[in-house]
């Protein structure tokens, strides 16, 4: 069951730089075609500064830039194996480019523990990473809901 | 991969949209293996119940499952399509259902709310995705930001 006393706990702040050729990975992956997403030139032809991140960019910085991101929940007592994903939520709070540096910093934001009417037993647990850039600005905050069953 | 031909979006203008009116729906190419081993080096999350068919039966998901992240990307990109992705203020989604191989995903939603917001107008709208039986498989809330004439 889900410590409660572990609301409000963070973790050490990790970094990523944003990479052109994942952007564009990952629109191909989602099957977008804009250009947008894979060309600078017609980036910058639409007027943005280079490739802007996909609205669902975000999650590149959780898997390939939050290396520890697994252990953390791990030691706050979740089983991570048992971890099913309920509901994702991002605040874009100024443009995120190709060729910026994001530093995220995670917190537990919120935890609870609901038990069924058959005895199951599962956590709902809400973590919340503040985004800056390079230039310390703060550029996005992404929440993630996560259910564990027990 | 979209059965739509898929544009550079137009910026579009605060007074283009309002109340009620829909987003183009967007229809996506059923969901494949290939698509969702892709999908796993794009992304980073290579939990293997998303890509081998042995584990997908041994939790009992009856084969291999789509990301959740993955069905939030095609909603992303009718909402990217709609409003450009310098827009985009909020997104989110709830995760409803599991997606599985050979589904078609169908991407829809409306515009819900028209504000004046510190001198800017934002437009809120409800998104969600289906399957090709019309089951549930990810519901969600936007908000942009759009720029006058």
């Amino acid at each position: 069951m889900f410590d409660k006393s572990k609301v409000g706990q963070s973790f050490a702040p990790f970094s990523i730089e944003v990479e052109r050729a994942k952007i564009r990975e990952l629109a191909l992956a989602i099957g977008d075609t804009n250009p947008i997403y894979h060309s600078r030139e017609a980036a910058q032809a639409a007027g943005h500064k280079d490739i802007p991140l996909y609205p669902t960019g975000p999650t590149l910085f959780n898997f390939w830039g939050n290396r520890y991101g697994g252990s953390n929940l791990s030691s706050v007592g979740i089983n991570v194996m048992r971890i099913l994903h309920g509901e994702e939520e991002y605040e874009y709070l100024a443009p995120i480019y190709a060729g910026d540096t994001i530093t995220g910093t995670t917190i537990i934001l919120d935890g609870k523990n609901r038990q069924g009417k058959d005895g199951s037993s599962m956590d709902i647990v809400t973590t919340e990473t503040r985004y800056t850039n390079q230039n310390n600005q703060p550029v996005l905050t992404a929440r993630t809901t996560i259910v564990v069953r027990e | 991969m979209t059965q739509t031909e898929t544009q550079t979006p137009k910026v579009r203008y605060a007074d283009e949209v309002q109340v009620g009116d829909k987003l183009p729906k967007l229809v996506k190419s059923p969901v494949t293996l290939n698509q969702l081993v892709r999908y796993s080096g794009a992304s980073g999350d290579f939990n293997p119940l998303h890509t081998d068919p042995k584990v997908g039966e041994m939790i009992g998901t009856g084969g291999v499952i789509a990301h959740g992240m993955l069905v939030m990307g095609f909603v992303g990109q009718l909402v990217s399509e709609y409003v450009g992705p310098a827009a985009l203020r909020k997104f989110n989604v709830r995760f409803k259902g599991m997606t599985h191989l050979d589904d078609i995903i169908t991407c829809t939603g409306f515009v819900t709310e028209k504000t004046e917001v510190e001198g800017e107008t934002r437009i809120s709208g409800k998104v969600q995705a289906t399957d090709q039986n019309g089951d549930l498989k990810v519901a969600g809330t936007f908000t942009a930001a759009l720029p006058k004439r």
